[in-house]
């Protein structure tokens, strides 16, 4: 491309401001000349409708030019970004960024999503700790014979090095939960040079992040953020070396047969109860609370989070008494302190709603089997828990993961085998014995596997979510010298 | 033997005749025995009012069923005026893109084309635009329209031109059969074909469509070759977005003129882009022969101006009548240049289609 002949002349660009009536924040793009407000724009909506933000549409054009300008960006030096992306994290979680203070970020996060206030400050937390530590995190990534710089004494006569497998990394992100976009992260750190899509369901997360780390000294040309609609958005993919794609099923099998695109799909976490009625009533109460948990918390919007609980043994006691410490749990606003259920749109809640009677009918519900939308009386809905009982471990329901907490709950024994836990982001296992845990470990379809009361969603940093991102963006590369 | 028609519809280039004149000298000539066409004489008897006695102004246009439908079947000599006698000289037999089903066509007159030429050269000279500049035309020639046009265009401007050939019912085939790799290719043979022509000769007008424009922004040498020489660059054939235009014109090709035409087969040329439009893309019709009017598509009634609604299209000349189509374009409604008929048009866009299916499974 040819380098700029004349003074920019995009459209005057001011620092977002507090959504307000009939004054949107405007989330401009972020392109390889600065900030793009486009006159294409879409209307980003609260739960209950009001408009809060408007996120510029780029076009095709702009969408190549900002990996062209990606893809002739030198790429960083090893570790050099680190110490940016840490500060970032920090001003992320703390600062005022493009105007916007923290927990004004956080309210409008969880308006546009539904997703409780408390829980996008833990996601804002996280997103601070894997910045200060993703240098850690990509090294522990890396195979241990192998050096991370051509320079090592470990290529002396020979070794490998870590090395990209490409420049510029591209992803389609997702909105269900801010925390997804701790990942790129580590792209970023290992030099890749990266282009984010936002969704535009949450757009706020990604445009706080890549600002601030923009603001902190990542070059423009080396970071963008480019909201676009669908059929631009395939272009990004495309145009992209390595990609990493968030999207249910139907994404998941259209990028199946690319092996430069990464998918990020639904979890279908579980658990298994593999020998509760031997641990006595504390064990149980234990193991329950580790259940609970892992429905409930995060608002029972992300991959990680239960979507169900297999039983060795009789499974309605279990049921009942998750559906018991779930019904309590109280209908308020997103942006409420105590909220802990997510919050839709009531017309998206009902269909919600429609969809899971209609896969329930014939199951035993124990909890929402009258309905889960709880109207809030501004047009939102809190979706409230759901616990179905199934009476066999293959039934089809045990596949299905809705973006509020709702659990199926089914019989388990030896001889059903590692069948009904396949096809799973994470499995807590409470029981059971050692050569049990090491079939679960061995199983290719069980992504990660807690031994003992670590709930499904228990992040630990440096402990990989879904395998290291650098496990896809790497590759070892021979040095002889 | 040729009949002389209603001066008024061969008004001067530099006039602008009264409007209800002009309609009725047209009505006249279409459906009159001695002058209409076969085409036109046997349908007026299908309609249910007498364009002669009730079509007086522009209004009534709405009278007339939209026929263009009928110009999938009807044969092209059908509809040329008999008042032509044997002095009629068709150019050529023009055909649309077949988006909608199979091609409608009409019979292209020299008279109109001289007209069509006339007009629009006046406003590239308006505009500053080369005389003798060597034209590179990527866009489709028969059984398209625009290819002929522009040929026309740049030797009435004492151009030499050259052409590359773009055949866009193969490119839509093969994205509609989910070919978009193959469609790709073909693009970048045709970018190929036009850089050796970039290279080698004083190329000084780019005549081309928006999607190929947009692919040739992704070779830099190519946008050096278009920033060195070209000095105009005219766009056509598809819509070409607000934001799009925005970074052609500032960063892509900031020191090239960039001038847009919205045309349609079913009116036999174009609309030209108003001289100044900065913001948004303001077409402006050669009006009294080509009209618009910008309706809400429910109830056919003209939108504010301002407010976006559906493009209906009239042409009306000697050599041609076709009334009262309604595009499947969108656009803004913008006031017309003074005295002149029906809308100016801006930023159009195809209908959008809304990605409203709710998700159901997974939590993304």
């Amino acid at each position: 491309m040819s380098g700029p002949r004349h003074a920019p002349t995009h459209p005057p660009v001011e620092a977002p401001t507090y959504a307000s009536v009939g004054c949107p924040v405007q989330l401009d793009a972020l392109g390889p000349r600065g900030a793009f407000r486009a006159r294409n724009r879409l209307t980003v909506a609260d739960v209950t409708g009001r408009a809060v933000a408007e996120l510029s549409q780029v076009p095709r054009l702009f969408v190549q030019r900002g990996l062209s300008a990606l893809r002739a960006a030198r790429p960083a030096d090893t570790g050099e970004p680190a110490e940016v992306i840490a500060r970032a994290g920090h001003a992320f979680a703390h600062g005022s960024v493009g105007g916007l203070p923290a927990s004004e970020y956080q309210r409008l996060v969880s308006r546009v999503s539904g997703v409780p206030v408390a829980v996008v400050r833990s996601a804002t937390a996280r997103i601070e700790r894997a910045a200060a530590g993703v240098e850690r995190t990509v090294r522990g990534a890396r195979p241990t014979a192998t050096a991370g710089h051509w320079r090592d004494p470990l290529t002396r006569g020979g070794g490998a090095v870590w090395a990209r497998r490409g420049d510029v990394f591209a992803v389609h992100a997702a909105g269900n939960h801010p925390g997804v976009h701790s990942l790129w992260l580590e792209a970023l750190t290992l030099g890749y040079r990266v282009a984010v899509r936002p969704s535009g369901r949450e757009p706020f997360t990604p445009h706080r992040l890549v600002t601030a780390l923009r603001e902190e000294g990542i070059g423009d040309d080396r970071l963008l953020l480019l909201p676009t609609d669908h059929q631009v958005a395939d272009d990004i993919v495309r145009g992209a070396d390595l990609s990493l794609v968030y999207g249910g099923d139907a994404v998941v099998e259209k990028y199946r047969g690319h092996p430069n695109v990464l998918t990020q799909g639904p979890g279908r976490s579980k658990i298994l109860l593999a020998d509760v009625d031997t641990g006595g009533a504390a064990a149980l109460s234990s193991a329950l609370d580790t259940v609970v948990s892992s429905i409930r918390d995060e608002g029972g919007v992300a991959c990680v989070n239960a979507t169900a609980v297999l039983v060795a043994g009789d499974p309605a006691p279990v049921a009942a008494a998750i559906a018991e410490r779930l019904a309590g749990l109280p209908s308020l606003p997103p942006e409420d302190d105590k909220a802990v259920l997510p919050v839709r749109p009531t017309a998206e809640a009902r269909v919600l709603e429609r969809y899971l009677l209609g896969q329930a009918e014939g199951a035993t519900p124990w909890l929402g089997g009258d309905g889960i939308v709880d109207e809030l009386g501004d047009g939102s809905a809190v979706l409230r828990p759901a616990v179905i009982q199934l009476d066999r471990p293959n039934a089809p329901q045990l596949g299905i993961e809705l973006p509020f907490p709702c659990v199926w709950v089914a019989p388990w024994s030896p001889e059903d085998g590692l069948g009904p836990l396949r096809n799973t982001l994470v499995l807590t296992v409470i029981g059971g014995d050692g050569r049990l845990v090491e079939r679960l470990v061995d199983e290719p379809g069980i992504g990660n596997v807690h031994v003992g009361d670590h709930p499904t969603h228990r992040m630990v940093p440096g402990v990989p979510h879904d395998g290291h991102l650098a496990e896809f963006l790497m590759r070892s590369k021979a040095v002889i010298r | 033997m040729a009949v002389a028609s209603d001066p008024v519809l061969t008004f001067p280039p530099d006039q602008v005749p009264d409007p209800e004149e002009f309609i009725q000298a047209a009505m006249r000539w279409h459906f009159s025995p001695t002058t209409g066409s076969p085409y036109w004489l046997r349908r007026a008897r299908t309609l249910d009012f007498d364009p002669r006695r009730d079509v007086r102004a522009f209004d009534d246009l709405q009278l007339f069923p939209n026929i263009v439908n009928e110009l999938r079947d009807v044969p092209a000599r059908d509809l040329v005026p008999q008042g032509y006698g044997s002095s009629t000289e068709v150019i050529g037999v023009y055909e649309s893109g077949g988006t909608t089903g199979a091609p409608k066509r009409v019979a292209y007159l020299a008279d109109w084309m001289d007209r069509y030429v006339t007009w629009s050269a006046g406003r590239m000279d308006e505009r500053g635009h080369p005389h003798g500049a060597h034209w590179l035309a990527m866009i489709p020639s028969g059984p398209h329209l625009w290819g002929e046009v522009v040929a026309r265009q740049a030797r009435r401007r004492g151009g030499f031109t050259s052409t590359i050939d773009l055949d866009p019912r193969w490119v839509k085939k093969c994205i509609a059969e989910g070919r978009a790799d193959e469609a790709a290719r073909y693009v970048e043979h045709l970018l190929e074909q036009g850089r050796f022509l970039l290279e080698t000769q004083d190329i000084g007008v780019l005549v081309i469509t928006p999607p190929l424009l947009e692919r040739l922004a992704q070779h830099e040498h190519l946008v050096k070759l278009v920033n060195e020489k070209v000095r105009v660059i005219i766009w056509s054939g598809a819509h070409m977005d607000a934001d799009s235009r925005h970074l052609f014109r500032t960063e892509v090709f900031p020191d090239v003129q960039l001038f847009g035409n919205y045309g349609s087969t079913m009116i036999l040329c174009g609309a030209v882009e108003r001289a100044g439009s900065e913001e948004e893309c303001v077409f402006d019709p050669f009006a009294p022969h080509i009209s618009f009017s910008v309706v809400d598509p429910e109830t056919r009634r003209p939108v504010p101006y301002g407010a976006r609604g559906q493009v209906v299209m009239h042409h009306i000349s000697r050599s041609a009548l076709l009334p009262n189509n309604l595009e499947r374009d969108v656009a803004t409604r913008i006031r017309p240049e003074a005295g002149h008929l029906g809308d100016s048009v801006a930023d159009v866009s195809p209908v959008r289609t809304f990605d409203d299916e709710v998700v159901i499974e997974g939590v993304y």
